[in-house]
C-alpha cells in the first residue's frame, strides 16, 4: 500500500516534465509569440509617433532586436532555454510575467484566494445537496420525485455555465439591478466594516456560484443514487432487515457507507476545481480568478505565466488524483492498491 | 434486413420504454432531417420560380443572374425583391420563397444601417437581427447544422484513435502499455482548450473556412483523443481475460480476428453509452471556443458567436443572447436524455429493496 502510493508520488516529477516540455515546445514553436507582438507594437508606436520619418520608423534595429530576443528568452535554442526555465523552476522561480513585470509566482497568488473560495464553496454546496438528493431519488426510485429531479439534474447538466452566466446577468444585473453586473467585490471593499463586507461578498458571487453549481449536480447525484440502489438491493442489506435493523438504519448505517466509496474517488478531481475554476464564468461575471490569468496570458502571449499556470494546474491535478486514491482506501479498507 | 441479435433487439426495446430519451430521441431525428434539408425551410433563394411560363428551382441550382429573370443586373437574383416586383407587375410571374427568406450570411437591413433588429414578423425575421443585421434564425439554424456535423466528425476521429489506442494497450499489455499509459498520463494533463487558442489564434485567415475548420477539428481531436482510451483499455483487459477468448485462441483465431470479431462486438455497449456525452462535450466544446473568438472562423453561423454578440448587447438586443441561449440548452438537453436513456437501455438493473 504505502509502496504504491510511494511509486505514484514518484511519478508526478516525469510527468510534470512531459507535460511542460510540450507546452513550451508549443509555445515557442507557435508563430505570433511575445516577440512578433512586442515587434509589432514597436512599429506601430514609431508610426504614430514619427509622422515625417515614416520610412525610417517601420525597421528595428539588429541590436534592438537582438535585446527583446534576449529578454525574452529567444534567443537560445528550445532545449537551452526549457533547460534554464526548469532549473529556475526547481529553485523556486517561476520567472517574471512580461506583462504585469512581476514574479509570476506573485501574479497567480494574488488570484488564487478567488478561485479557492468559489471552489470551495462550490464543493460544499454540491454535496450539501447531492447526497440527500441522491439518497431520496434511491429511495423514491421511479416515483414523481425521482423523474422530476432527473429532469432538472439533466437540464442543469445540458446548460453551460458561462451561456447561462450570460443571461443571469441579462435579467438580474441589467433588467433588475438586483446584483452587480460582475468582480470580485466592490471597488470600497475595503472601507466596509466585516458585516458589511460578507453581504458584498455574497451579493458579488450568488449569480457565478449559480453557474458553477447548474453543472454540478448531476454527477455527484447520480453516482451516489446508483450506488445506493445497488447496495440496497446487495444480501447484506436483506440480512440486516432479516435481522431486525430498521430500514432507515440499514441506509444510513450500512448501505450509505459503501456508496460514498465512488464519491470519494471523483473527490480528488474536484481539486482542479478549486484552482482552476472555469475562466468562462470568470470571464463573463469579470472575477479575476486563476482561470482568467491563464486565458488572458495566453492572449497576452505572456508565456511566463502560461506556464506557472500549466504547473501548477497539472500539479494540483495529479496530486488530486492521488488523494482520490487515499480516499477510496481510507473509507473502504477492501481496497488494495498494488 | 439489418440482422440484429436478439440482445441488441432487447435494449433497444428498453429504450423505447423510457419515454424521455425515446422521445428526445425522436425529437433529434426530426430535427436532423430538417436540418438536412435546411435549404427548403430557411434560404434566400426561392424555392420555385415561374418566369414567363416556365419554372425554376434555384434552391440546389448553380445562381441566376439578375438578367435571367428580367432584371437589369448580372449578379445573384435578390429574390425577395424579385416577388415584390413580380406582385408589382401583374404579368403572372410568379415564385415561392421559403419560410424564412434569409440565408445566414446576408446582412438584411431594412434602414440601411447595421443594427440589431427586434424579433418581427412583418420583416419575416422571427427571432430578429443581430449585430451585423443578420437574420438570427438562419444562423442559430445553419450554427446548430455546422455544430452538429462538427461533432460527429470530432465523435467519430475520437472513437476511431481511442479505440484503436485503448484496445491495443488491453489486448498486448506490457511493456506496450506501459509505455502509452506514461504517454497519456502526459497527454491528458496537456491543457486543452489553451492549447487550441494557442494554435487556432495562429492559423492563417488566408485559409478557406473548410480548412480551418478541418484544422480547429484535427487539433481538438489531437488533444481529447485520450479520454476514450482508458474506458477501452479496461474493457478490453476485461474481455481477454474471458473464456470465449482464449477458446478462439485455442482454435487459432490470429490477433486481428480476435479483437475485430471477439472483442470489439463485446465492448460496443460501452461505446454507444458515451457517444451521446462526447457529443455534448464536442457541442459544449465548440460553442465555448466560439465564444472565445477562437472557435469556427467567421463568417460562419455558430452558437457561440451569437452568445457573444448577446452578452456584448445584454442591455441593447437582449433577443440574441436569449434566442442563442434557448437552441443551445435544448440542444444540449436533447441529447443529454437520449444519452441517459442509452445508459439505462445497455445497462439495466432490476433493484429489489427490502424493506
Amino acid at each position: 500500500m504505502r509502496d504504491y502510493f510511494l511509486r505514484r508520488l514518484l511519478l508526478i516529477p516525469p510527468t510534470l516534465l512531459g507535460v511542460t516540455i510540450i507546452v513550451f515546445a508549443i509555445t515557442r514553436l507557435v508563430p505570433g509569440g511575445p516577440l512578433e507582438r512586442a515587434i509589432m507594437e514597436t512599429q506601430q508606436m514609431s508610426q504614430a509617433g514619427g509622422g515625417q520619418m515614416a520610412g525610417q520608423g517601420m525597421a528595428i534595429s539588429d541590436e534592438q532586436l537582438e535585446a527583446l530576443k534576449e529578454y525574452y528568452g529567444f534567443d537560445k535554442p528550445i532545449l537551452q532555454s526549457y533547460a534554464e526555465w526548469l532549473g529556475k523552476v526547481v529553485t523556486g522561480d517561476l520567472g517574471s510575467s512580461y506583462r504585469y513585470n512581476e514574479p509570476v509566482w506573485d501574479v497567480i497568488k494574488e488570484r488564487f484566494p478567488v478561485s479557492v473560495y468559489y471552489g470551495v464553496v462550490t464543493l460544499i454546496l454540491t454535496y450539501v445537496v447531492c447526497i440527500p438528493l441522491g439518497i431520496l431519488k434511491a429511495i423514491r426510485h421511479r416515483t414523481f420525485v425521482d423523474n422530476l429531479s432527473s429532469l432538472l439534474i439533466f437540464v442543469g447538466y445540458a446548460i453551460p455555465g458561462y451561456a447561462l452566466g450570460s443571461l443571469l446577468i441579462l435579467f438580474f444585473a441589467v433588467r433588475l439591478e438586483w446584483f452587480p453586473m460582475g468582480g470580485f467585490v466592490s471597488f470600497n471593499y475595503g472601507e466596509l466594516s466585516t458585516m458589511e463586507k460578507a453581504l458584498d461578498l455574497i451579493n458579488h458571487s450568488l449569480l457565478p456560484l449559480i453557474c458553477y453549481l447548474v453543472g454540478s449536480f448531476a454527477l455527484v447525484t447520480l453516482l451516489l443514487k446508483n450506488h445506493l440502489m445497488d447496495n440496497l438491493a446487495a444480501d447484506y442489506i436483506r440480512t440486516a432487515v432479516a435481522k431486525g435493523v430498521s430500514f432507515r438504519k440499514s441506509v444510513t448505517r450500512h448501505a450509505m457507507r459503501n456508496s460514498l466509496i465512488p464519491i470519494a474517488t471523483t473527490f480528488g478531481q474536484n481539486i482542479t476545481l478549486l484552482v482552476g475554476g472555469s475562466f468562462l464564468i470568470e470571464t463573463i461575471f469579470d472575477i479575476d480568478g486563476f482561470g482568467l490569468l491563464g486565458l488572458s496570458s495566453i492572449l497576452d502571449r505572456d508565456y511566463p505565466v502560461v506556464m506557472g499556470v500549466v504547473l501548477l494546474a497539472s500539479l494540483l491535478l495529479l496530486i488530486g488524483n492521488i488523494i482520490s486514491d487515499v480516499l477510496v482506501a481510507l473509507v473502504d479498507p477492501r481496497i488494495r492498491f498494488s | 434486413m439489418l440482422n440484429l441479435n436478439p440482445q441488441t433487439l432487447k435494449k433497444l426495446r428498453r429504450f423505447r420504454q423510457i419515454k424521455r430519451g425515446y422521445y428526445s430521441f425522436l425529437i433529434l431525428a426530426g430535427l436532423m432531417v430538417l436540418l438536412a434539408f435546411g435549404e427548403l425551410l430557411i434560404n434566400s433563394r426561392a424555392l420555385v420560380v415561374s418566369y414567363e411560363g416556365e419554372l425554376y428551382f434555384p434552391t440546389y441550382t448553380a445562381f441566376h443572374p439578375g438578367t435571367d429573370f428580367g432584371l437589369d443586373y448580372d449578379y445573384e437574383v435578390n429574390y425577395r425583391d424579385l416577388k415584390e416586383k413580380f406582385a408589382a407587375d401583374g404579368s403572372g410571374n410568379w415564385l415561392l420563397m421559403p419560410l424564412v427568406p434569409y440565408n445566414a450570411f446576408e446582412n438584411h437591413a431594412p434602414g440601411g444601417i447595421f443594427t440589431p433588429l427586434a424579433p418581427n414578423a412583418a420583416q419575416q425575421h422571427y427571432l430578429g437581427t443581430d449585430t451585423t443585421s443578420r437574420d438570427i434564425l438562419a444562423r442559430l439554424f445553419y450554427g446548430t447544422r455546422i455544430a452538429l456535423i462538427f461533432s460527429i466528425g470530432f465523435m467519430l476521429s475520437v472513437y476511431l484513435i481511442g479505440i484503436a489506442i485503448g484496445c491495443s494497450m488491453g489486448y498486448f499489455g506490457g511493456v506496450f502499455d506501459l509505455l502509452f499509459q506514461r504517454l497519456i498520463e502526459i497527454w491528458s494533463n496537456v491543457p486543452f482548450l489553451y492549447m487550441v487558442i494557442i494554435i487556432f489564434s495562429v492559423i492563417p485567415a488566408a485559409f478557406s473556412v473548410p480548412t480551418r475548420i478541418a484544422i480547429l477539428l484535427a487539433v481538438m481531436v489531437l488533444f481529447s483523443w485520450t479520454g476514450m482510451t482508458y474506458y477501452m483499455r479496461t474493457e478490453t483487459y476485461k474481455e481477454k481475460a474471458r473464456d470465449y477468448v482464449a477458446a478462439a485462441r485455442v482454435i487459432g483465431a490470429s490477433d486481428s480476428r480476435i479483437i475485430f470479431k471477439h472483442i470489439l462486438p463485446n465492448v460496443l455497449s460501452t461505446l454507444v453509452t458515451f457517444m451521446p456525452f462526447t457529443i455534448v462535450g464536442a457541442v459544449s466544446a465548440i460553442t465555448a471556443l466560439d465564444f472565445l473568438g477562437f472557435g469556427l472562423p467567421p463568417p460562419t453561423p455558430s452558437l457561440g458567436e451569437l452568445l457573444k454578440q448577446g452578452t456584448a448587447n445584454l442591455r441593447t438586443a437582449p433577443w440574441i443572447v436569449i434566442s442563442a441561449f434557448g437552441t443551445l440548452v435544448a440542444l444540449l438537453t436533447l441529447v443529454t436524455f437520449v444519452g441517459e436513456a442509452v445508459r439505462e437501455s445497455f445497462d439495466p438493473k432490476t433493484y429489489s429493496i427490502y424493506r
